[in-house]
Parts: structure tokens; C-alpha cells; sequence
């Protein structure tokens, strides 16, 4: 009964979140110093054009019926227009979702594995050279701008190697029968060999760079929880009772030390999917981050306001569905 | 107080790491401070004649480091970026400690509505993916170094008013602050001599950690063109267009301000882990 409402709880809590969060993105039109439509438009456009965009954006009402009318609109899934591409706002960001996906997916996917196996080993052997060069890697990692790494192995890769791509998702030439939009699932379901390989080929430097810095940070997050259940006194007991260290580990301590793992693997997925902005920007990949970046080029405010409520709400969303399993699994948070 | 920080300073130098990127740190602040005197180069003095010319490793002299795109020499413009860097990074926190620590104590110390409503925002800030804020504060703000540090800060300060909070909240509860109070101190008497002393260790080091973080940000939007002119020597910036010249080979455009960058980040996270060390040791004794 406790966890449901911790749930009700939880999800009352989200929606004054939610409704914030939409008012500063709201907002975003209105600290543009000078007037948004000048902006927008350019010096030179015509008062026809001005008075259309005013209209359709319903500049010239009070700011509270433009918010709420604003905000009832995109709840219902209409998300404006861009001013660039004059396509509806959600429609462009839903065809880069899934370029977006694939690299989120990727990388979090060998991120994890990887960062699991390496921080629970360097905790199971603590003050030894693993553990210390686990330590150091991870200090690497996080240090690491990403933009550069990923820049780095262009040029290894690509350029002095030849081995890869250098950017974008596929090569010229190569169509696609669409069914997920996830190129290497769309591959196996149309048995498409070499589809697969070109596609795989272009998703390995970006996914390579991004799992690079969060697997750093799963390193880090999983080897000091490790460390902490460790500690316990359960962990002595086991150990006196005469089991071996990686039962002790593997058996015991795994479960609980991953709880915090688990919350950490999930923002980063949040995070991910509002499109990993620097990596897709290096590599020129296709997918929301590129499309942000390109708006805030054009200045196109619908768009950018568009992306950014779009990644606020997989955001609160995703980190309700994280707090949720946190309490499933830990029924002490559950106050 | 002397013994205390003296106790810190010895659990500090145990790790010889963080004494080493201190003293990296340090000489990326002198650096700073003498930039634009270590080299005879302008750094904004574009010379078309010179453009893309490698630097020592082909007996170039001059230009040690070679020159970019626009004939204007690399390591001057290096130099010169470590000033941009580091006065970004020390603004930017400077601007975070002082609202951070001043909502943070407000929200705890006073609780109540004030207290609701300063947790609030704070969450509804939090509830956007960093540089995802960072970017389009500057993106409605407009360009200019002024503003991304503006931005770069307001991403920040929920984070420290957040830890501020939290600390008050235990310091508040303390028998000496209600001794104070039934001897006549003002409210806010007691947050300046009893609440903010107690609460500034662990805020100088988060704050040391987020330093390094404020670096690598600033680059970032360098990097991306948003907010910071092109033609300043931001090391970010600096690689904006680096990926055309890398596909040149002409790798030095690319390689050496990555390097300063990644440099000063790891001096500064691990001269913050060293910081958080050293307090918690001091603590546990």
C-alpha cells in the first residue's frame, strides 16, 4: 500500500515541475533582448511577414493567455511551426528521434557493461594496480571534452586509418527500408548484410566517443557503491561464515550495490535522449542535438522552444520511472 | 582553526596526485596573468600569407606550435585562451557561491514558504539536462562571453543552494545557535558569524570541483558557436573549425587546444577529489 502512495505522491510532485519547466521555456521567447520578431525574421523582412508571424504566434495577446494557450497546444501534441522548414515542430524532432536513439542506446548499452565489470572488479580488489587504474581512467574520462575525443578518432580512424567513416549515419547511395528508424534493427529485420555493415561502420566512432565519458562515470558510481555495501556488516558475516570473496560479491553485495547504478544508468539515458548535442554536432549525425544546434543558428524560436520542452518532459518523465524503480527496489526511500 | 588547517593541508599532500595538479593549476594561473608577455605574437593578427603552417616538428621556429587557419600563431592564441578559460571558470563561480550560498542558507534557515518556493525553482531548473539550459539561455541571451558565463552560472546555482540547504539545515538544529538566539542575536547576525563558517568547507570544495566542470562547459559552447565569439581565442572555440583541417592533416589546429583544455580539467577535478579527500579525513578523525 506504501508504494502506491509513494507513487501518487511521487507523480503530484511532477506536475508543478512540469508546469515550471514549460514557463521557462515559454519564457525563452521573452528575454530575447529587443524584439523577437526583428529577430526572427531579419532586418528586412515585410510588415505582411511580421504581422503573419505575430498573428500565428499570437504575439500581440497578454502574456498569460499566449502561455496558456501555448501550453494547452503542446500538451495536445502541437508543438508549433518551424520558421526555417515551415514543418510542424514535433514532426521534425519525431524523424531525428531515432537517430538520437541509436546512439543513446549504444553507448549507455556498452557504457554499462563495461562500467559495471570494471567498478565492481576495482572494488573487490581495492588499493591494488586494478583498482588504481580504474581510478585514473575514470579521472581521464570525465576530464576529457568530448568533442575533442571524438575529433581525435576522426583523425585516427578516418583519416590517417582510413577505417571508418567520417560522419553522418549511412553512406551515399545506400537507401533504407525504414520500419523502426534504428538502422542496425531495421538491417536484421530486412536481412540486409550490407546495410548492416555501412550502418555500423558510421554508428562506431560516435558511439565509441559517448560511451567513453559515461563509462567513466559508471565506473566511478558503481565502484563507490560497491565499496560502501562492502562495508557492511551482512558482507562480515557472509565472509565469517567462510564463503568466498566473489560469492561475497557476486551473490551478496551486487544486488544492492547497483541500486545507485541503476539511478545513474538512467538519467544518463535521460539525458542522452535530448540528444548527446556535442557528439552528434563532431560527427555530423542526424539526430535532435544537430537539429538544436542548427535552430539556435536560424534563430528558429518554435523549434528551440519545441526541442527543449520535448527533452524536459523525457526527462521528468524518465526520472519518475528511475525514482519509481529506486523505491521498488529499496523500500526504505519510501517515506 | 591554525591546527585544523594544518591537519588538512598534511591529509592534502598524502595524495601526491592532487599536489601535482596543483601545482599544474597553478602554472596554468600564471600563465593567465603573463600570457600575452611570453609570446612576441598578436593573437588576433590573422596573416594570410602564413595560414596552416606546422610548427617545430618541421624546424618551424617561429610559429612553435604552427598557425591556423587564418595564418595567426597557435601557441600565442593558447596562451592567450588560458586568460579566457580561467577567468571564465573563477566568474563563474564566483557568481554561483554568492547566490548559491545566499538561497541556500535563506531556504534553510528560515524554512517555511520562502524555503518552498526557493525548492521549487531549484527543481524546475534541475529538471533540464545541463547544457541543454546552458545552451538556450545563451541562445535568447545573445552572443558574448558576459552571457555564457551568466549561463553557465545559472546552471549551477540550484546544484549549491541545493548542498547550502542541506548543510544549514543540520548546522541550524545545533544547541549554539539557539544559545545565540536566547542571548538576543539577530537572524541574520547568526547566519553570517555561526551558519556560513560552518557550511563553507563543503562549498569550497564542490565548488573546486564544479571549476574544472565550468572549463570544459565553456568549451563546449565555444566549440558549438553559440555564445562566444569565433575569432576569440577560446580553446573551445579555437576547435569549432578543427574537424575541416583535421581532414587536411593539419592536425596541430585541433590537437594542442584539446590539450590545454583537457589539462586544465584534470588539474582542477583532480585538485577538487584531493580538496574532498582531505576534508573527509579530516572529518572522520
Amino acid at each position: 500500500m506504501a508504494f502506491y502512495r509513494y507513487i501518487i505522491k511521487r507523480l503530484l510532485i511532477v506536475i508543478p515541475t512540469l508546469i515550471g519547466a514549460s514557463i521557462v521555456v515559454f519564457l525563452l521567447i521573452h528575454i530575447i533582448p529587443g524584439d523577437p520578431v526583428t529577430v526572427m525574421l531579419g532586418e528586412r523582412a515585410t510588415e505582411a511577414a511580421r504581422l503573419a508571424l505575430i498573428e500565428k504566434m499570437g504575439l500581440d495577446q497578454p502574456m498569460h493567455i499566449q502561455f496558456i494557450n501555448w501550453f494547452t497546444a503542446a500538451m495536445k501534441g502541437d508543438f508549433g511551426t518551424s520558421i526555417r522548414t515551415n514543418t510542424a515542430v514535433l514532426d521534425e524532432i519525431l524523424t531525428r528521434l531515432a537517430a538520437t536513439m541509436e546512439l543513446a542506446i549504444g553507448s549507455v548499452f556498452i557504457a554499462a557493461s563495461a562500467g559495471i565489470l570494471i567498478g565492481v572488479t576495482a572494488a573487490r580488489y581495492r588499493n591494488t594496480i586494478i583498482d588504481q587504474m580504474a581510478i585514473g581512467f575514470s579521472l581521464l574520462g570525465v576530464s576529457i571534452p568530448i568533442f575533442w575525443l571524438g575529433m581525435m578518432m576522426i583523425f585516427l580512424f578516418a583519416v590517417v586509418l582510413g577505417w571508418l567513416p567520417v560522419s553522418g549515419r549511412l553512406s551515399l547511395g545506400l537507401s533504407v527500408n525504414e520500419v523502426t528508424g534504428l538502422y542496425l534493427i531495421d538491417a536484421i529485420l530486412t536481412r540486409n548484410l550490407k546495410f548492416f555493415i555501412d550502418a555500423l561502420r558510421h554508428l562506431a566512432m560516435p558511439v565509441l566517443a559517448l560511451a567513453t565519458v559515461y563509462l567513466a562515470l559508471f565506473v566511478r558510481v558503481t565502484r563507490s557503491s560497491m565499496l560502501e555495501v562492502l562495508g557492511e556488516d551482512y558482507v562480515r558475516t557472509a565472509r565469517a561464515k567462510g564463503l568466498k570473496m566473489n560469492i561475497v560479491v557476486f551473490k551478496h553485495a551486487l544486488k544492492n550495490a547497483l541500486i545507485p547504478v541503476v539511478t545513474v544508468i538512467g538519467l544518463s539515458v535521460a539525458q542522452l535522449l535530448g540528444g548527446a548535442v556535442l557528439t552528434e554536432t563532431v560527427f555530423s549525425w542526424p539526430g535532435i542535438g544537430r537539429l538544436l544546434i542548427t535552430s539556435i543558428g536560424f534563430r528558429d524560436y518554435p523549434m528551440i522552444q519545441g526541442i527543449v520542452l520535448f527533452v524536459v518532459l523525457v526527462f521528468i518523465v524518465i526520472n519518475l520511472v528511475v525514482d519509481l524503480i529506486y523505491a521498488y527496489l529499496d523500500p526504505r526511500i519510501r517515506y | 582553526m591554525d591546527t585544523e588547517f594544518m591537519m588538512f593541508i598534511k591529509q592534502f599532500k598524502k595524495n601526491r596526485l592532487a599536489v601535482l595538479a596543483f601545482f599544474v593549476a597553478l602554472a596554468l594561473v600564471f600563465i593567465a596573468l603573463l600570457g600575452s608577455r611570453l609570446t612576441a605574437f598578436d593573437p588576433l593578427s590573422t596573416n594570410l600569407d602564413a595560414r596552416l603552417l606546422p610548427g617545430f616538428w618541421a624546424d618551424n621556429y617561429e610559429n612553435m606550435l604552427g598557425t591556423d587557419g587564418l595564418g595567426r600563431d597557435l601557441l600565442a592564441r593558447l596562451l592567450y585562451g588560458a586568460k579566457i578559460s580561467l577567468k571564465v571558470g573563477y566568474t563563474v563561480i564566483i557568481i554561483t557561491a554568492f547566490v548559491g550560498i545566499i538561497l541556500g542558507i535563506i531556504s534553510g534557515y528560515y524554512g517555511g514558504i520562502l524555503d518552498m518556493l526557493i525548492m521549487r525553482v531549484v527543481d524546475i531548473v534541475l529538471a533540464f539536462p545541463p547544457l541543454l539550459l546552458a545552451l538556450v539561455i545563451v541562445a535568447a541571451l545573445g552572443t558574448g562571453i558576459e552571457k555564457a558565463m551568466l549561463a553557465i552560472a545559472i546552471v549551477y546555482i540550484p546544484g549549491l543552494a541545493r548542498i547550502v540547504r542541506g548543510s544549514v539545515l543540520t548546522v541550524k538544529e545545533l544547541p549554539y545557535i539557539e544559545a545565540t538566539l536566547a542571548m538576543g542575536g539577530g537572524h541574520f547576525w547568526i547566519m553570517l558569524r555561526h551558519v556560513l563558517p560552518n557550511i563553507i568547507t563543503p562549498t569550497v570544495v564542490y565548488l573546486t570541483l564544479l571549476l574544472g566542470d565550468a572549463i570544459l562547459y565553456t568549451a563546449a559552447l565555444g566549440f558549438l558557436g553559440v555564445g562566444i565569439d569565433p575569432s576569440i581565442p577560446e580553446w573551445g572555440a579555437m576547435l569549432s573549425g578543427g574537424k575541416d583541417y583535421l581532414l587536411l592533416g593539419k592536425w596541430w589546429v585541433t590537437v594542442f587546444p584539446g590539450i590545454m583544455i583537457f589539462l586544465a580539467v584534470l588539474s582542477f577535478n583532480l585538485l577538487g577529489d584531493g580538496l574532498r579527500e582531505a576534508m573527509d579525513a579530516k572529518l572522520r578523525v
